[in-house]
């Protein structure tokens, strides 16, 4: 008997771009993502955090196979993703997306876009399908009447719904979530983030749920992993990395959650004003120009991914140093 | 208590309705808002509340087709509704400033960071090219940009957002203004930059005494950095009161509802349901009557179909709804 293989794997993954279009600029290589390596369980919630432009998105669309690694693999349920026929891939993975405004086609009704997929792989008869569609907005939590409509005529949370339902029309294992609820109102969020719990319960099904708002991630990972400029940074059970993170990174991000409470004033938080440029990564470990914490071996050489002693892995050089030996020299910090 | 010197901002009854395909839009009805000297004012709600609205009626920006009308808008004891656009263009920029959610509203990209933040400072008549440089490389330090004297030479588009926001915030200080004016200023930036930005503006209040109303859909935000919220809904505000108050013991189901809905980590237990707010924001266009939040309140009952007068509690803690002030003082 064989082990059942993670539903998702990363090896050694990178994405490089070539960037600087016209005569006059300089070609030159981006690195959206730098050798990133994870697995994802069945019926496991894996939360990815981190800030704007360090490489989630480009992430999600190589899990997705929408683009491929310009190096290492993508495994789905143990097999390189190169090698999985379309319908095989979407039975495997299916993605939602930031946007229910945009990444709905305006011009078809509700029920042609759920339906879609079955459509494009011809799955089923047409009756099935349609009753594939009604079985799918029930759901997602819409009226019958809904199959009717158009994106246009539907409020943000409801086409979240849509965008869900057609995710789960061909009845995926893994779904890939790219900031589901970035861009809806509180109220509509909360609504959408317990509709997944709810479908994760009753479908048994795995989340790549991407979001820089940590108060989100940690109501539905079980594992949470923190990227910076195209790297992981931090992984590990979501208690261990939202409750004691071991990377200055994770630290800051968590430090900057406001939550409503009036009793707290602002945090204090002393990150540098550097803005990380994935054009020009700084020597040594990438976050040193913010970090806090930032000592004399940080510029010069780069921490690898390594066992935390409490779980999980950090690639910060404070992790090895000895437990209660002295502090690691300071490098006076640019204002 | 600030005493009534203290008063800068003085708002009553304010309403903005704009023509729109099926009738009059009333997307601001009859708000009443004070800001004072020293004190940080947010106002909160969901998109389309009319925040944004509320902050352009009151600094005289609206578009050409909105119409304004109050009972009184009056800024440091001067009128407003009866000023000429001269004066309000003397005014703003000057003793009063906006600061919008995109840095490239209020930012000419043709134009060098520094021939924009002396250009306030000379029109307003507030010194000479020399003391507007070094008013500018000053508050450019302040703001934490890093070699601001060879900043000023830079466009808008070679800083990141989070710079270019800097950049803004230090340009609304530029003639030491008594109330700054900030709609959703960090909401475009990740959470770090946004913390930065937050901590600036909040020591600035302090530092300079000046009054801060900062406009936002983030209650996380209100929480910490207000001492009053004004709660919008619907064109209105339903709650207002010092920040403790309205969070530590919220009397309008909507604030209490949209508390609700936010996760906390370290309070809401992972994989536990959030609360919601079903249903949807009524129209508003046309005439509405009675509390516009019954549809969707779990409390509605049929007194709420009526004008709901406004309630008041100790401290100016004020709100419109009907039911008895204990209803909602379950634990948070
Ligand atoms: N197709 C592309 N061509 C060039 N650069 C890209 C492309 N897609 C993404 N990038 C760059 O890669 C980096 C990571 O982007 P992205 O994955 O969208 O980040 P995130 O989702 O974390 O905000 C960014 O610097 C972005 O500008
Ligand atoms: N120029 C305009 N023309 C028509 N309707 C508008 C205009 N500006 C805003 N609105 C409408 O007025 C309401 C309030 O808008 P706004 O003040 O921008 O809300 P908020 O800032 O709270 O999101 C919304 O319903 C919006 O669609
Ligand atoms: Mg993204
Ligand atoms: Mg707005």
């Amino acid at each position: 008997m064989s082990p059942v293989p993670p539903i998702l794997e990363l090896r050694g993954v990178h994405k490089r771009y070539t960037v600087g279009a016209g005569l006059l600029a300089r070609r030159r290589t981006l690195t959206a993502v730098s050798g990133v390596s994870l697995r994802l369980e069945r019926s496991e919630v894996l939360g990815l955090v981190g800030e704007s432009g360090c490489g989630k998105s480009t992430l999600a669309r190589m899990i997705l196979g929408l683009e491929e690694p310009s190096e290492g693999e993508v495994l789905l349920d143990g097999r390189p993703i190169s090698r999985l026929g379309r319908l095989e891939r979407g039975r495997l993975v299916q993605p939602v997306f930031q946007d229910p405004y945009s990444s709905l086609n305006p011009r078809r009704n509700v029920a042609a876009i759920i339906g879609l997929p079955l459509a494009v792989h011809g799955v089923g008869t047409a009756a099935e399908r349609r009753d594939a569609v009604a079985e799918m907005l029930g759901l997602v939590g819409l009226a019958p009447r809904h199959a009717e409509a158009y994106p246009s005529q539907l409020s943000g949370g409801q086409r979240q719904r849509i965008a869900i339902a057609r995710a789960l029309v061909l009845r995926p294992t893994l779904v890939v979530c790219d900031e589901p609820t970035s861009a809806l109102d509180v109220s509509v969020q909360s609504q959408i983030l317990n509709l997944l719990l709810d479908l994760r319960e009753r479908l048994g099904l795995s989340y790549l749920f991407i979001s820089h708002n940590l108060a989100v991630v940690q109501m539905l990972a079980g594992r949470v992993a923190a990227m910076y400029l195209g790297r992981i940074v931090e992984e590990g059970e979501a208690e261990r990395v939202l409750g004691h993170p071991r990377h200055p990174y994770t630290a800051a991000l968590l430090a900057s959650v406001l939550t409503p409470d009036p009793s707290l004033g602002l945090p204090e938080m002393r990150l540098g004003t550097a803005f990380p440029n994935p054009l020009s990564v700084p020597p040594g470990c990438a976050f040193h120009p913010r970090c806090p914490a930032v000592f004399d071996r940080c510029p010069r050489e780069a921490p690898a991914l390594l066992p935390c002693p409490e779980g999980g892995r950090a690639a910060c050089h404070l992790i090895e140093q000895p437990e209660g030996g002295p502090p690691p020299p300071r490098l006076v910090q640019a204002a | 208590m600030s005493g009534t010197a203290d008063l800068l901002l003085d708002v009553r009854g304010l309403e903005v309705d704009i023509p729109v395909a099926g009738g009059t839009l009333h997307a601001v009805r009859g708000i009443s808002l004070a800001a004072r000297r020293g004190e940080t004012l947010c106002i909160v709600g969901e998109s389309g509340c009319g925040k944004s609205l509320t902050s352009l009626a009151l600094m005289g920006l609206l578009p050409p087709s909105a119409k304004r009308r109050a009972e009184r808008l009056s800024f440091a004891g001067e009128d407003l509704l009866s000023a000429s656009p001269r004066r309000l263009r003397a005014l703003r920029g000057d003793r009063m400033a906006m600061v919008f959610q995109d840095p490239m509203t209020c930012l000419n990209p043709s134009l060098t960071i520094g021939d924009q933040l002396t250009e306030t400072f000379l029109r307003h008549g507030k010194g000479n090219t020399r003391a507007a440089r070094d008013r500018a490389v000053t508050l450019l330090e302040r703001v934490g940009i890093a070699a601001a004297a060879n900043r000023l030479g830079q466009y808008p588009h070679q800083l990141s957002g989070g710079l270019r926001q800097r950049v803004v915030i230090a340009m609304a200080l530029m003639c030491g203004p008594d109330l700054v004016l900030a709609d959703e200023p960090t909401t475009a930036l990740d959470a770090t930059i946004q913390l930065g930005i937050l901590q600036l503006l909040a020591e600035l209040q302090r530092e300079m005494h000046m009054a801060l109303v900062l406009v936002t859909h983030d209650l996380g935000i209100v929480a910490r950095i207000a001492d009053r919220v004004a709660v919008m809904y619907a064109g209105q505000v339903v709650e207002e009161g010092t920040v403790g108050d309205v969070f530590g013991a919220p009397r309008h189901p909507y604030t209490r509802g949209l508390m609700d809905c936010i996760p906390q980590p370290g309070r809401t237990v992972p994989g536990t349901r959030l609360g919601t707010i079903p249903g949807m924001v009524p129209s508003l266009v046309g005439e509405l009557r009675g509390c516009s939040f019954r549809g969707r309140c779990p409390y509605a009952m049929p007194a709420c179909a009526e004008p709901i007068a406004l309630r008041e509690g100790p401290d100016g803690h004020s709100w419109r709804c009907v039911l008895p002030a204990e209803a909602l003082a379950r634990a948070a």
